[in-house]
């Protein structure tokens, strides 16, 4: 559980006593599963084996009809959704303009490719920059108001960031059609971004991939470090009592405006990598609903953990880009096509089933806020415990 | 001139006018205890100090360390050097022990880089380390890795008291310190804030329990209606039954 860190307050106390030493000396599944370099080793295999698993395993992928295409686009708003996360579930507030980091940083960097250079790191440079600058004008100005005054505030400048790409700034953003001038060069100029890796294609697939991949572990590594420094700990502080934190002497606007600058600069991250990504723009990334989806990813997968709104991100782009696609639900090991088949004619369900999605998404977002308030994070933690619990372990 | 001072101070919420020219001085080493029965003014006072809005202070000063800090942020008179330990919930209950007291390091860093690049601050008195607090309060370092929600009522008004020692702590504010705690824990606390007393932090006792701060006082204040209807010494106040009588039901 990454909101439970144990080890950074004991920073200053370096006499412990011997049962502290005896307790580090031998760690439990508990600290190391905190330490970092677990973290970040686990988060890399994770992201190394998921495309494979996704989309080429056997049995698996064959049951996930995963994609590619779509395993990179999860880790992408697996970004956005985390670090949209370090803002709602470590610091308490709730921004409704995501879409305009997200947003700003995909058509900043669209027109970075075109006008200055194709090198994808630059690009994803140029476009973080831009959207932490953004975060950082926004979030002074709504930061003023707290609660719902924010929520509101930051929905208005989403939606002024559309209608300024959608008509004032047509000349750069191409208006409603999108900016489609988006030019990608080699990573690192040796790699082409659509080839596959050679060796490992079965494995991560395209060097694009590999560079999605290779950042969402270091935002990963970031947002962990954060998380388990001071700042992490003040941002707890100030989502339980933001005045009591101001007793304690912490100058509190200020640790916010910290949070929506990192937030911002992570959905800048992610945006950036959309572009690239697609090699497009759509007007959509500043509508107000990309900043509805982070939310709903974000409490779907569980506020207040590191990788629950990745693994939120994940549910809601798997409903809605494969379980969308379903056209009749059939009963599992019926008709031709199962890997087992006890009858051969398929017994439906229920027919246009994908066309539902919405309703399914909705319908599982509500069960999810009413029965598991910390999300299907929380869920699967708490069921792991519980299982590690039988097995005589902690 | 005292520690701290408030000249004439006028306090209102909304429209409502709560403090009426309230005059007290706490002197410097001193526990100063203001009583006073429930919606007196007490809470409005400390408040008032510490930088908290509402209320908001319409007319009379107030003055800590010959500074005048009426109009402060309540993160800059905390840097100052007065701390505030508000009543009920004081502790980040889903936060470690240790957690709850590394944030007073994490604003005491902070009160000094602004000291510097501002030259205002002075930061001279160093708070306890996080080994003197454990050292003082045994039972934190037991628990250090609990989280503060789990602790007992008298354990996290420890934990609130043993924060703001860790800061730069001049002038310690403790805001019903007693309330809703055990007599037998009670004392504990006692035993604590004298301790704190006699390390030489300057203590401010805001109680509704008259007997017990009494028996801690220095010097006691009673305020009534807002307004500051006695003052003297502990002694003084323990032989004068009609104001004990009439303003504290003692």
């Amino acid at each position: 559980m990454s909101d439970e860190p144990t080890e950074t307050p004991d920073a200053t106390d370096e006499t412990g006593s011997v049962v502290e030493r005896t307790q580090r000396e031998l760690p439990s599944w508990e600290r190391i599963r905190e330490s970092e370099l677990f973290v970040v080793a686990a988060t890399t295999l994770a992201v190394a084996i998921f495309p494979w698993l996704f989309a080429r395993a056997p049995v698996v992928s064959g049951v996930l009809q995963g994609y590619q295409d779509l395993a990179t686009l999860i880790l992408i708003w697996g970004i956005f959704a985390m670090g949209f996360n370090l803002l709602l579930g470590y610091t308490g507030l709730l921004s409704f303009g995501h879409a305009a980091f997200w947003g700003g940083a995909a058509y900043a960097a669209g027109v970075f490719s075109a006008q200055v250079s194709s090198s994808p790191i630059l690009i994803i440079l140029a476009g973080t920059s831009f959207a932490a600058l953004s975060a950082w004008i926004l979030g002074f100005i709504s930061l003023r108001r707290g609660g719902i005054y924010f929520a509101i505030l930051t929905l208005a400048f989403g939606q002024m960031a559309f209608y300024m790409a959608l008509s004032p700034l047509a000349w750069i953003t191409g208006g409603e059609n999108g900016f489609t001038g988006v030019e990608l060069g080699k990573l690192f100029g040796v790699f082409q971004l659509r080839y596959p890796v050679p060796g490992l294609d079965w494995l991560v697939g395209t060097w694009k991939y590999v560079l999605v991949g290779g950042v969402a572990v270091l935002c990963v590594a970031a947002a962990n470090r954060i998380l388990h420094s001071p700042y992490g700990m003040v941002f707890r502080a100030i989502r339980e009592n933001d005045q009591r934190a101001e007793f304690v002497g912490l100058n509190v606007w200020r640790y916010k405006l910290m949070a929506f600058i990192i937030s911002g600069t992570f959905a800048g991250v992610a945006g950036s990598l959309f572009t690239i990504y697609s090699a497009y723009v759509p007007l959509s990334s500043f509508y107000w609903t990309t900043s509805g989806e982070v939310v709903i990813m974000a409490v779907l997968g569980g506020v207040g953990s590191l990788f629950g709104p990745i693994l939120g991100a994940a549910i809601y782009l798997y409903v809605e880009n494969i379980v969308s696609g379903v056209q009749q639900l059939t009963l599992p090991f019926t008709g031709p096509n199962e890997y087992v088949t006890l009858v051969q004619e398929p017994v439906v369900l229920m027919d246009g089933f994908g066309a539902y999605w919405h309703l399914i998404l909705g319908l599982v977002f509500v069960a999810v806020v009413v029965l598991f308030p910390r999300g299907i994070w929380g869920l699967l933690m708490d069921f792991g415990s519980a299982v590690r619990k039988l097995g005589g372990g902690r | 001139m005292s520690l701290l001072e408030l000249q004439g101070v006028d306090a209102f919420y909304g429209e409502s006018h709560i403090l009426r020219d309230v005059t007290l001085g706490v002197e410097e080493g001193e526990v100063c205890s203001l009583l006073g029965r429930n919606g007196a003014g007490k809470t409005t006072t400390l408040r008032s100090i510490s930088g908290a809005r509402p209320p908001e202070v319409r007319d009379g000063r107030i003055v800590f360390k010959e500074e005048d800090i009426t109009a402060m942020s309540p993160e800059d008179i905390s840097a100052r050097g007065l701390s505030l330990v508000p009543e009920e919930r004081r502790v980040f209950p889903n936060l470690t022990v240790a957690e709850n007291l590394h944030l007073a390091e994490v604003s005491e860093n902070r009160s000094n880089t602004v000291g510097r690049s501002l030259g205002q601050v002075q930061v001279e008195h160093v708070g306890m380390t996080t080994e003197e607090v454990y050292d003082e309060f045994e039972r934190l370092r037991e628990r250090k890795s609990q989280k503060a929600g789990t602790l007992s009522g008298g354990e996290q008004q420890m934990l609130a008291i043993a924060r703001a020692l860790k800061q730069n702590t001049d002038l310690l504010l403790l805001d019903e310190p007693y309330e809703g705690l055990a007599p037998q824990i009670i004392a504990d606390v006692e035993d604590a804030i004298r301790r704190i007393s006699d390390s030489g932090t300057t203590i401010l006792l805001v109680e509704q329990n008259a007997i017990a701060a009494m028996d801690i006082a220095d010097r006691c204040y009673v305020i009534d209606q807002g307004s500051i209807v006695f003052e003297g010494t502990a002694e003084k106040l323990r032989a004068d039954d009609e104001t004990r009588d009439r303003y504290l039901g003692v």
